[in-house]
C-alpha cells in the first residue's frame, strides 16, 4: 500500500506559513500526544510542524486582504474582535484609484460589493445611457458612499464577520503572523520549531525525506510546504523550479515601503486602499487604526530610486505633513515579478512569495495563500500515489489563476491616457497578454458579464472588470440590434438606480466611521451572534 | 427632549411630576429594558426578549409592548393595561448616574439621582391630571420621590445583574436571533425582527454541572421565566387584533 500522508512540514513562518498552518489545521485535526518515532501508526494520525527561522525577518508588507479572509479566520475559530484588536486591523471595502486614467485629478473606486441586482441585471449598458453619466461606482453601488467620510461596513451591533456591505481587512502583517502563530500553536496543535534549515535530504524517489535544522535535528515529513519567501528554499533552491518572469507585462520590480504616523490620533482611517498613480508606478496607502502603511512600487527601468523616493516623500508631505515626510526612511524591496513554472513538485508545494509575486495591486498575495492552503486542506492527498494527481490539479489551477491575476492587473494599466513613457509602454500591444487583448476587443461590443466567468471559483468576478473598465471611462458600444430583452432590463435598471440612491442615503446615515467603530470594538467587542 | 440635571432641593423644590400614563408623556414605547430581579413580575404580563444596545452592541433583556416603533399595546389612552409596570418605564423622568466624590480621591463613585427637566412629565403647577410633588413644603423629599429613589437603586442593581446574566447566556450559547411572522386578522403580515430569545435546544442540552452553576448564580430561574414568557406573545397579538377593530 502506498505511504499515507500524515506528516506535514511547513518551512517558513511569515504570514504565508502561519496562515497555511491555520487553514490546514482548522480542517485536519492534529493528533494529540503523537509519537512518530515509535511508529504508532493509528489510522487517523496527523501532524503539522512549522519550522521558523529565528534569524530571518518577515518582509512585513501585504497588509490588505480580500473579503474571503473573514471566512478564513472564522473557520479557524478566531474571534473577529480579537483579530481587530491584536492585529490593529481596520476594514477594507475596496480600492480607490487616483490619477490612473489621465493623471489629472481622475478618480474611481473598485468596491467589494457587486453592483445592485448583479445576479440578474447588468446595469452597465443602462448606466452608459444615463444623462450626464454619473461615476459608475456611485451609480451602481451603494458602498462607495461610505468612502469619502471613511465610514465602516458594519455597526457595533452587527455580529462578528457579518457586514452591511462586503469587506476585507487592512492589518499589521507582523502582528497578524504573531496572532496566527499563537492560535495555531495554542489551539490547533501545530508544532512550532524555531530553527534554521541547513540541508534538504532526498529520498530515493526524489521526494524530500527530511530537512536538517541547525538546532532541532532532522525533521521528517510526507509533504513539505515551502513558505520560505522569495528565496524558495525547497521549490527553488532544492528542486530548481524556475521563476517565470512576467516583467514583459507588468513592469514594476521595486518597492519603497514606509510607515507613516497620523498627524492627529483622531484622523480618519480610510475605508479603501488608496492607490495613486505616479510617473512610473503607483503609491499604496493603507490606513490602520495606529498608523498608515505606504509605499511606492515602480519600474526600475523607467524610474530612478532617487526620483521614486522624491515622489513618495511628496505624497507623504501632501497627506501627512512635512514632518512625517522628513522622518520617513523608506525601505527598498526588489522583486522579480513572476511565478514558478510549477508550484507543486514531488512532495513539495510552494505557498506565498516562494510561489511567486507580481506586485501589490489588488492585494493578490494573501488571497493566493488562502486559496492555495484551502485547496491543500480540501484535497490533502490520502497517500503518496494520490499526491501526483492532486499536484497536477493544483498546478493547473494555479497556473490558470496567475494568468487571470496578470490579466486583471494589466487591465488597470492599459486604459490610461497619461503621457509618461512608463504609461505609454503599458499600451504597447506586445506588453499585453493575448488573453487580455481578446477580452478588451470583445468588451467593446459586449461588456463584462457573468458569461465571462469560466470557472465557479474564478478569482475575479465580471463585476470587478466592470468597476475598472467603466471607472476608467471605457466605452462599450450599444447593441447592434434591437434586443427584446432590453425593454424589461431597462425597467429593472430604473428601479435599481433608484434603490441604489435610497440605499446610499440610508447607509450614510447609519454607518459609524471606521475610527468610531474600532474604538467601540476595543471597548465592548463585537457579538458572536 | 432630554436634559438631565442633578436633582437638588434648592433647584427643584417647586417641581411636580405627572404620574398619569399616556403617549404624550413618552409611554408609547415598543419595549423597555428589564432585568432578572423583576422577571417574575414582567413574565406575568409581557414577553421577555433580548436586543442589542445600538451604542455598544451589548445585549440586554427587554419587555416587549408592541410590534413596531412607538406601538405600546398595553397603553389605552391614560390607562396601562397590565398588573405590573416595568421599572424602567416607571422610573421616568429620573435617571440614576454616578459621580466621583470630589473630596475623596479614587474613592468609589456614588450613585446620584438626575432628573430630565425637559420631560413632558415635569410641571410647576397643579395640573388636572394626577401629579406628585418632589419635595414637601418643609423641603423634605416627598413619599413619591423616596419611592422613586428606591426604584432607581433597584434598577442600578438590575443593570449590574444584567451584565453577569448576559455574560452567562453568551458563554453557554443560550441566545439566538429569531424572526416572528404574525398574520393579523385583517390578513396583513407583520414581521418582528432584530430580537433574540433563549435557545431552548441549547438549554435542554446543558449538562447537570452547567445547570448547577446557573442555579447557584441565580440565573436558572430567570432563564426559564424568559422561556415561559414567550406565551405572552399570543396575548400581545390578541391586543393588536383588538386594536384593528
Amino acid at each position: 500500500m502506498s505511504k499515507k500522508i500524515s506528516r506535514l512540514v511547513i518551512v517558513g513562518g511569515g504570514t504565508a506559513g502561519w496562515l497555511s498552518a491555520g487553514v490546514i489545521a482548522a480542517e485536519h485535526a492534529i493528533s494529540q500526544n503523537a509519537n512518530q518515532e515509535h511508529g504508532d501508526q493509528q489510522d487517523n494520525q496527523f501532524q503539522l510542524t512549522l519550522i521558523e527561522s529565528p534569524d530571518i525577518k518577515t518582509i512585513g508588507v501585504g497588509e490588505g486582504t480580500w473579503p474571503s479572509m473573514r471566512t478564513t479566520l472564522n473557520k479557524m475559530g478566531l474571534s473577529e474582535t480579537d483579530f481587530i484588536r491584536e492585529c490593529t486591523a481596520s476594514f477594507k471595502q475596496g480600492t480607490e484609484f487616483s490619477g490612473w486614467t489621465t493623471g489629472e485629478n481622475d478618480n474611481y473606486t473598485h468596491p467589494f460589493t457587486a453592483p445592485q441586482g448583479y445576479n440578474e441585471t447588468n446595469l452597465a449598458p443602462h448606466w452608459q445611457e444615463l444623462q450626464g453619466r454619473p461615476r459608475f461606482d456611485q451609480a451602481v453601488s451603494h458602498q462607495s458612499v461610505l468612502f469619502p467620510d471613511s465610514r465602516a461596513p458594519k455597526q457595533i451591533s452587527t455580529p462578528e464577520y457579518a457586514g452591511t456591505v462586503n469587506y476585507g481587512y487592512h492589518l499589521d502583517a507582523a502582528k497578524f503572523a504573531e496572532f496566527l502563530r499563537k492560535h495555531c500553536v495554542d489551539k490547533l496543535g501545530v508544532k512550532h520549531i524555531k530553527a534554521n534549515v541547513t540541508a534538504v535530504n532526498s529520498a530515493e524517489n526524489g521526494d524530500i525525506a527530511s530537512v536538517t535544522t541547525d538546532s532541532s535535528g532532522a525533521i521528517e515529513g510526507d509533504l513539505f510546504i515551502d513558505c520560505s519567501g522569495s528565496r524558495a528554499l525547497l521549490l527553488g533552491e532544492h528542486y530548481k523550479i524556475p521563476l517565470r518572469s512576467k516583467k514583459q507585462y507588468l513592469f514594476n520590480d521595486t518597492a519603497l515601503a514606509v510607515q507613516v504616523p497620523y498627524s492627529n490620533p483622531d484622523d480618519p482611517i480610510a475605508s479603501c486602499t488608496l492607490s495613486t498613480a505616479q510617473s512610473a508606478g503607483w503609491i499604496w496607502d493603507i490606513g490602520l487604526p495606529s498608523r498608515r502603511g505606504t509605499g511606492h512600487v515602480y519600474s526600475s527601468a523607467h524610474n530612478s530610486q532617487e526620483n521614486a523616493t522624491a515622489e513618495l516623500l511628496r505624497y507623504i508631505e501632501r497627506t501627512a505633513g512635512s514632518q512625517a515626510a522628513a522622518d520617513a526612511e523608506p525601505r527598498k524591496i526588489n522583486f522579480d515579478p513572476g511565478h514558478r513554472t510549477e508550484f507543486w513538485h514531488k512532495n513539495c508545494v510552494a505557498i506565498g512569495m516562494s510561489a511567486g509575486f507580481i506586485e501589490p495591486l489588488e492585494a493578490s498575495a494573501l488571497i493566493l495563500v488562502e486559496l492555495s492552503s484551502n485547496m491543500i486542506a480540501e484535497q490533502l492527498p490520502a497517500n503518496r500515489e494520490m499526491m501526483d494527481i492532486v499536484a497536477k490539479r493544483f498546478n493547473d489551477k494555479f497556473l490558470y489563476r496567475w494568468d487571470r491575476i496578470i490579466d486583471f492587473l494589466k487591465l488597470h494599466y492599459i486604459l490610461n491616457r497619461r503621457q509618461d513613457q512608463y504609461w505609454r509602454d503599458h499600451l504597447d500591444p506586445s506588453s499585453i497578454p493575448d488573453s487580455l487583448q481578446e477580452l478588451i476587443a470583445l468588451w467593446k461590443y459586449q461588456g463584462p458579464w457573468h458569461r465571462d466567468t469560466n470557472h465557479t471559483d474564478e478569482m475575479f468576478p465580471s463585476a470587478s472588470f466592470q468597476y475598472v473598465l467603466y471607472g476608467m471611462n471605457f466605452e462599450t458600444n450599444p447593441s447592434t440590434t434591437i434586443r427584446r430583452s432590453d425593454r424589461l432590463g431597462r425597467e429593472a435598471a430604473v428601479n435599481l438606480f433608484q434603490k441604489n440612491a435610497k440605499q446610499r442615503r440610508e447607509l450614510e446615515m447609519a454607518m459609524p466611521t471606521n475610527r468610531q467603530l474600532i474604538e467601540k470594538i476595543n471597548t465592548y467587542g463585537l457579538q458572536k451572534i | 427632549m432630554s436634559k438631565y440635571s442633578l436633582l437638588s432641593q434648592s433647584e427643584h423644590a417647586k417641581l411636580r411630576v405627572i404620574t398619569e400614563r399616556g403617549a404624550a408623556y413618552g409611554d408609547n414605547l415598543m419595549y423597555a429594558m428589564t432585568f432578572p430581579l423583576e422577571f417574575r413580575n414582567i413574565e406575568s404580563s409581557y414577553p421577555i426578549f433580548f436586543a442589542k444596545d445600538g451604542e455598544s452592541g451589548q445585549f440586554y433583556p427587554l419587555a416587549l409592548f408592541g410590534f413596531q416603533r412607538d406601538e405600546n399595546l398595553y397603553l389605552k389612552g391614560s390607562h396601562w393595561d397590565a398588573t405590573y409596570m416595568p421599572m424602567m418605564v416607571e422610573r421616568n423622568p429620573f435617571l440614576i448616574g454616578f459621580q466621583q466624590s470630589p473630596d475623596v480621591e479614587n474613592g468609589e463613585k456614588r450613585p446620584v439621582v438626575s432628573i430630565n427637566i425637559e420631560s413632558p412629565r415635569i410641571t410647576e403647577i397643579e395640573t388636572e391630571v394626577k401629579s406628585e410633588a418632589l419635595f414637601t413644603d418643609s423641603g423634605e423629599p416627598s413619599e413619591y420621590l423616596q419611592k422613586s429613589m428606591e426604584n432607581l437603586q433597584t434598577i442600578h442593581r438590575g443593570h449590574e445583574q444584567n451584565k453577569a446574566f448576559i455574560a452567562v447566556l453568551l458563554e453557554n450559547d443560550l441566545l439566538e436571533g429569531f424572526n416572528l411572522d404574525i398574520t393579523l386578522k385583517d390578513g396583513s403580515n407583520n414581521r418582528l425582527e432584530g430580537f433574540y430569545t433563549i435557545n431552548e435546544e441549547k438549554l435542554a442540552g446543558l449538562q447537570a454541572e452547567t445547570l448547577g452553576k446557573l442555579h447557584e448564580q441565580g440565573f436558572l430561574q430567570a432563564i426559564y421565566m424568559a422561556v415561559a414568557s414567550f406565551s405572552r406573545v399570543s396575548g400581545l397579538i390578541a391586543k393588536k387584533n383588538a386594536s384593528l377593530d
